[in-house]
């Protein structure tokens, strides 16, 4: 119970640090936002979709997309968090508390995913306002949440070991930008099909590509999306959960509990 | 029980040696000051005491627990304060406060924070966020953080660096006060006069090696006490020439003739014998800052 309540009052923290933060509020759900905003009414008409043009047609395509892109800027707050954290010296001061040591981290990547998933469901949000409609079931809906938990667990636990080496609070959210790039150059914000050939092939073949192709999938029944590219998101998923969680827990032994 | 036993504890970054086998007990309910200049292996001892980190070899002994196999239940008996204030600007200082307090466990959080906001003169403040803090109250703040919970064993990790000298003094009393009322205070300080006000013992580390303790007392008595001797002006020639004579080394100063201990009571002897009239004869007053030097002295001699 105890452990309990440490892991509640940390997750608490971390969360209400993010709300009350204007840099953070700015970039991970204003800057979305007015992203969203710009692509569907300023290029959105410009950008050929699937089916229908129009504005509302790539709202339809493209809010997934930018749903995923939201959670990926929030990973950037996710790493500099903890580089605070570490280097203001409250991780030192946390594990001289009698706290479980899985807690010290895991209120990080809780914290990280649930601000995630607030700042997505308000993007969500700011899509319905302007017209979005998803098709979705009960089923479909709960594994679009549980997509986008696994792809914020996925990108919190690639945040920790660049959180936990980095000199420094600006640049411990630098490796976000490998995310966005990623992102960009995948079927998120428009289809792949018109890219140059070598980067349609590096769009198509990279992890974002499914993964948000299985989310607009999940959010919109009238879009196909095979079985395969579902479980090659789940794969990719998994996989980075694995290797990231491995990778993130090696550092911070080394750093934290066998120094 | 002792609060702190280490034995024979090194600690190795790679190929770099900073403790080479320190030794040392502290006594419960007492102030034990841990001297040392940047880089001589305080924080690294203090690191390795609050369960921070590990030693290479040795053993410590936290209130008769042994850090790695107890670790959760030494940390509830201690609290550690480093170098660095760890508080969020953003938040006030009762949430700061009552962040600490949650996790370590109080049961009735707003009365163990008013409690400690009263005896740390935190009160006007407590609702006001961090931010605007200046870096004495900061300070203040960031040590009635570590005194939530009741801690036991109480390391504070140069506590007034940085700090002006009016709040120096207000966190020497806060200090003082933790004894009085039966904690171990475990302090390290670059600070020698702090260390001479506040300690009931010193350790001095240099090169990651206890080079002497004591009490500050005993310390300065056994290191350099010297003797200030004087005779009458008409005898001064007389006197040079015995203590020459007897092959006793001293120092003219203004004041007199400067004698180490070790050499005072001969000289006096062999002046009385040769009829010399001796005006004044008493131990000086010693800082420890002369004994400081003169221990790292000693010690970097001893490593030629």
């Amino acid at each position: 119970m105890q452990t309990f309540n440490q892991l509640r009052t940390l997750t608490g923290r971390i969360i209400r640090q993010n709300l009350t933060n204007a840099d953070t509020i700015i970039t991970v759900i204003a800057m979305p936002v007015f992203m969203l905003l710009f692509f569907v009414y300023v290029m959105g008409g410009n950008i050929a979709t699937t089916g229908a043009g129009g504005a509302q047609a790539y709202l339809r395509y493209a809010l997934p997309g930018f749903l995923l892109l939201t959670m990926a800027m929030g990973s950037a707050y996710t790493s500099m968090r903890i580089n605070l954290d570490r280097t203001s010296g409250f991780l030192d001061r946390l594990h001289s508390l009698p706290i479980a040591r899985w807690v010290i981290l895991g209120s990080h990547v809780l914290a990280s995913v649930t601000f995630m998933l607030m700042a997505e469901a308000l993007v969500f949000l700011v899509g319905v306002l302007i017209g979005y409609r998803a098709d979705v079931t009960l089923s479909s809906a709960l594994l679009f949440v549980g997509l986008s938990v696994l792809f914020g667990l996925g990108i919190t636990l690639l945040a920790i070991p660049f959180s936990l080496k980095a000199d420094n609070y600006a640049s411990a959210g630098g490796f976000s930008y490998v995310l966005l790039m990623l992102l960009f150059v995948s079927s998120a914000l428009m289809p792949t099909t018109g890219m140059a050939k070598p980067v349609q092939m590096f769009a198509d073949h990279q992890p974002m590509t499914p993964i948000v192709n299985t989310a607009r999938g999940l959010l919109n029944q009238a879009v196909a999306v095979s079985q395969h590219t579902e479980w090659l998101a789940v794969g990719w998923l998994v996989g980075a959960i694995v290797v990231c969680g491995f990778l993130s827990y090696r550092v911070y032994v080394r750093m934290f509990l066998t120094r | 029980m002792k609060a702190i036993v280490v034995k024979g504890v090194t600690k190795d970054f790679g190929a770099l040696p900073v403790l080479k086998g320190v030794n040392l007990e502290v006594e419960q309910g007492e102030i034990f000051t841990l001297l040392g200049a940047n880089g001589a292996g305080k924080s690294t001892l203090i690191n390795i005491l609050t369960t921070l980190s590990q030693p290479t070899a040795g053993t410590v002994a936290i209130m008769g627990l042994d850090p790695r196999t107890a670790g959760n239940q030494v940390r509830r008996l201690m609290s550690l304060n480093a170098q660095a204030t760890t508080l969020d600007g953003e938040f006030t200082g009762a949430e700061n406060l009552s962040l600490i307090a949650r996790l370590r466990g109080v049961k009735d959080v707003p009365a163990e924070i008013n409690g400690l906001a009263q005896r740390l003169d935190l009160t006007s403040f407590l609702n006001r966020k961090v931010k605007t803090y200046s870096g004495g109250m900061r300070r203040r703040l960031d040590l009635a953080m570590s005194l939530l919970g009741n801690p036991q064993l109480i390391f504070l990790d140069e506590p007034t660096t940085g700090v002006d000298p009016q709040n120096r003094l207000a966190l020497w009393q806060m200090i003082r006060e933790l004894r009085d009322a039966g904690k171990t205070v475990f302090l390290t300080t670059q600070y020698l006069d702090e260390a001479d006000a506040l300690s009931d013992h010193i350790a001095f580390i240099h090169d990651g090696v206890i080079v002497k303790s004591g009490t500050p007392a005993a310390i300065k008595q056994r290191v350099t006490a010297t003797y200030t001797l004087q005779v009458a002006p008409a005898d001064e020639a007389v006197a040079t020439a015995t203590l020459g004579a007897a092959g006793i080394a001293f120092a003219p100063t203004e004041h007199g003739l400067s004698l180490t201990a070790k050499q005072a009571e001969p000289a006096l002897t062999a002046l009385l014998d040769a009829g010399v009239t001796v005006t004044h004869y008493d131990q000086d007053e010693t800082d420890l800052e002369s004994v400081f030097l003169n221990v790292t002295k000693e010690a970097a001699h001893a490593n030629l």
